[in-house]
């Protein structure tokens, strides 16, 4: 029971200060903003500020009243008996919420929210999922909210999804572990490594089998009706997202940096709601005002960075932010690259087929899930940095996760021979600060950074004298 | 047994080498759910790939990172630097992350010429075993193609019953070993099964036959502390050799190069080899990969430590190993719940400077249990 709790888990204290949130007018001012942030203890005022600036503000309220209707949502679902089933953020969590009887929480949005916004970011919750033994090479990415959760004085989920079997197995791994140690259901969805017509249709057939068990947990027949409404409202995310990655691709990019978190924020959590349509339209808004304002057009943008897998949340304004000072756009990240496509909502199997297709191109289950995990990685990577018009690439280098560390080498090769882009591999813990500061990543970016686009300018000059020296040699004006 | 250990502690043994020397083909692979059967009945030598405690990893770590597991890093040194140029072709399987890392880099560096990926599913039902069924008759038709050999069913089926006589004399050796004068140490039975896979199939059955014969009277333990060690693939056998040193005898395992390639095949007959053989390695796998089987591993260890009267069990894995090194978080609660002392290792592969450390931990486990 929610009441009876000391509120001291990660989900509690996370959901009460999105309840305080909620309550903060759009259009606040400049002058109260800061009056609200003193009042904040230390780490929770410097995340705040950095999602408060004045130019994305109204923007980031609308985002985190979001989070919050995902909060408060899943504590006034529980209280009135539905189900709340945790699962990993490559779950498109549109499907749980076209039932009646469940509500959706995901397990790393949990851990980002909680590392961003607590006091502490969470560090006491990793300690508590190691005090039971765990290895310290397990994913902190979830590790917080389970930690939070294993602890026992916090919400505890009455399932879990478990859909990172085939694309991460230390995901699947300590949701195993929480599911067995809880005394929970667990219900599966394993990506085949196969990305042949054959690999996919044994998705859908592992779909249908994960649908069929969750109805009789549930005790809910999935609604053919409930799920249209809920995919045309996903269809129009995936309209609005779209829109936001053509407008990514303008110089100097409208997008603040922060909008990668806060897009994916949004995919992996209230997706299909309107929620989620009401974030997305204010986040397309205010790209759009800033492409058109003159001032944010002069504004230079130094460079146009593309991280290879995850960014750091730890310190979201000593990264994004202190990114946009600089001017390097940060482009977004491997969690971004989701490619959302519409779904045929003509009946139950196309919508059906159509989320799996949607779960089959969430990020992780379709790079490192896929049959290679380079070469599906790679591919993306190189996708994306080739469309957006990338100088470099950054790979976060998040200690525990094995798979990208593992094939990142033949990653950096590939960009370089394909797409001539340089790649700077980090190390790191993207959700606890005490593995590498952010003012050593900052360094290593900056340095970086500087070198990729000397380079870059070094090569546009011996391009241009080769190509003049060709003119020359066919007796040509120079252009 | 001295010339099983000789063998064991080289990469290219002597057979290998006849075999090759004859005109024979090797192909490698590293995951005990790889259907070697089919390589078998190819006439194709499918040879395990193992780093037998090398603890050297620089070339691997150009490739692979120091965030992964240094069992992967040192096989992956090894297909660099030469050691294995003795393979005619590779076979990948999803066993973990780690060791897909392994295999890409290994065939983007150095290409093999025959590189097949087995597809093995995480949860098994009726979809997946279908897939997997579908997968092995995909595997088969790449062998016989590549190696241009007719793979028959009558070849493949006798293949399989090679394998099931391998296991039943394995098994033999398990319950030799669990019985009051354990007949085989660890660190010797460990190096007879890494020997059986970097030899035919016929071949090792026989030699299994003459060890369970030679040994009938013979005890290996005399008195010592009976442990049971389970966990991350490991073919170092100086590390048993190491546990064993300090006043212990190993009477059981879960490894991946011991019981895991034993436990399973209820032995059911059927007439499709593809069927067989995903049933065969997808039912009763012992392997922390496979997410939906926790109680089966659970009960299976507790059971073994039982039958084998263990003073206590060891689980150990190699560091950034996740599958294992969260499993044998549940084992010990489990083992705990049940009365069974355990202890937990993490350890890095073939690091000869661990050695000490890991000694002395045993050694106070071994204080802890009573012995």
């Amino acid at each position: 029971m929610v009441s009876q709790r000391t509120q001291t888990g990660l989900f509690d204290r996370t959901a009460n200060l999105l309840e305080l949130i909620s309550k903060m007018p759009e259009n606040i001012s400049d002058e109260e903003t800061q009056g609200v942030l003193r009042v904040l203890p230390p780490d929770v005022r410097q995340a705040l500020s950095a999602f408060f600036i004045p130019s994305m503000r109204a923007t980031s309220i609308v985002f985190l009243k979001m989070l919050g209707k995902c909060f408060i949502g899943a504590r006034e679902a529980q209280k009135q008996g539905k189900k709340v089933i945790l699962a990993p953020f490559n779950f498109p969590p549109e499907l749980l919420h076209a039932f009646d009887s469940a509500f959706p929480l995901t397990s790393e949005v949990l851990s980002t929210v909680g590392v961003i916004a607590l006091q502490g970011q969470g560090e006491r919750y990793f300690n508590t999922a190691l005090g039971f033994g765990l290895p310290d090479h397990i994913c902190s990415a979830n590790s917080i909210a389970l930690g939070s959760i294993l602890g026992g004085e916090d919400f505890r989920p009455d399932a879990l999804i478990s859909s990172a079997p085939g694309g991460c197995d230390v995901n699947s791994k300590i949701h195993e572990f929480v599911a067995h140690y809880l005394n929970i259901p667990q219900f599966f969805l394993q990506k085949p490594p196969d990305d042949s017509q054959r690999g996919r249709d044994c998705y859908v057939r592992y779909t249908k089998r994960m649908i069929r068990n969750l109805e009789e947990f549930l005790g809910e027949k999935l609604s053919e009706e409930k799920l249209r409404r809920v995919m045309e409202k996903a269809n129009r995310c995936t309209e609005l997202n779209n829109e936001l990655w053509e407008m990514q691709k303008a110089k100097p990019s409208p997008l603040p940096n922060l909008y990668s978190l806060m897009l994916y924020g949004t995919r992996f959590t209230m997706w299909g709601t309107d929620a989620a349509i009401e974030n997305l339209e204010s986040m397309v808004a205010t790209a759009k005002r800033r492409m058109k304002d003159p001032a944010f057009s002069k504004r230079p943008e130094k460079a146009r960075t593309l991280w290879a897998y995850t960014s750091y949340y730890f310190d979201v304004l000593g990264l994004f932010n202190w990114m946009d000072d600089k001017g390097y756009a940060h482009l977004g990240d491997g969690l971004d690259l989701y490619f959302p496509q519409a779904v045929d909502c003509a009946s139950m199997d196309t919508m059906i087929e159509g989320w799996a297709r949607s779960a089959w191109n969430m990020p992780m289950t379709r790079q490192v899930g896929g049959e290679s995990m380079s070469g599906a990685w790679t591919e993306d990577i190189v996708f994306a940095a080739g469309d957006l018009n990338a100088d470099c690439v950054i790979f976060c280098g998040h200690h525990s996760c094995k798979q990208t560390w593992s094939v990142v080498s033949i990653l950096g090769k590939e960009l370089k021979k394909r797409l001539g882009l340089p790649i700077l591999v980090l190390q790191g813990d993207s959700w606890l600060k005490n593995m590498t500061p952010i003012g050593a990543i900052q360094q290593q970016i900056e340095e970086f950074v500087t070198h990729a686009l000397s380079r870059k300018k070094r090569s546009i000059k011996a391009t241009s004298r080769i190509r003049d020296k060709r003119r020359k040699a066919r007796g040509e004006a120079k252009s | 047994m001295d010339e099983y250990f000789k063998q064991a502690a080289l990469i290219e043994n002597d057979r290998v080498k006849k075999w090759k020397k004859d005109g024979g083909r090797v192909v490698g692979y590293a995951c005990v759910l790889t259907p070697v059967e089919i390589l078998e009945a190819a006439g194709v030598l499918p040879y395990r790939i193992r780093a037998l405690g090398h603890g050297r990893t620089d070339l691997a770590d150009a490739h692979l990172s120091r965030f992964n597991c240094s069992y992967c890093r040192s096989c992956l040194q090894l297909g660099l630097d030469g050691a294995y140029d003795f393979l005619d072709g590779l076979v990948e399987t999803n066993g973990c992350d780690h060791i897909r890392g392994m295999f890409e880099n290994w065939q983007y560096v150095k290409p093999s010429e025959f590189f097949h990926y087995v597809r093995v599913p995480h949860i098994v039902d009726e979809d997946s075993r279908k897939f997997f069924a579908e997968d092995i008759a995909l595997f088969r038709q790449a062998v016989a193609k590549h190696f241009d050999v007719q793979i028959t069913d009558e070849k493949l089926l006798r293949s399989i019953e090679t394998s099931r006589r391998i296991r039943k004399y394995e098994k033999e050796i398990y319950q030799m070993r669990a019985g009051e004068e354990p007949a085989l140490t660890g660190a010797e039975a460990m190096a007879l099964f890494l020997y059986g896979c970097s030899i035919p199939a016929e071949e090792f059955a026989d030699i299994l036959k003459k060890v369970i014969d030679k040994r009938l009277d013979y005890d290996a333990g005399q008195g010592k502390a009976r442990l049971m060690l389970c966990g991350s693939a490991t073919d170092e056998v100086d590390f048993l050799k190491a546990v064993e040193d300090v006043g212990a005898v190993i009477v059981a395992d879960a490894l991946c190069f011991g019981w895991r390639a034993v436990a399973g095949d209820d032995g059911s007959k059927t007439d499709d080899p593809a069927e067989a053989l995903a049933s065969i390695y997808l039912d009763h796998i012992l392997c922390p990969r496979m997410f939906d089987e926790f109680a089966m591993r659970r009960d299976l260890v507790v059971s073994a430590a039982r039958d084998s009267k263990v003073d206590g069990v060891i689980l150990v894995h190699n560091k950034f190993c996740d599958v294992h090194g969260v499993d044998n978080v549940q084992l010990r609660m489990a083992l705990e719940n049940e009365g069974i002392p355990a202890l937990q290792l993490e350890k890095e592969y073939g690091a000869k400077a661990d050695i000490g450390r890991l000694k002395t931990r045993i050694q106070a486990f071994l204080e802890r249990i009573g012995n």
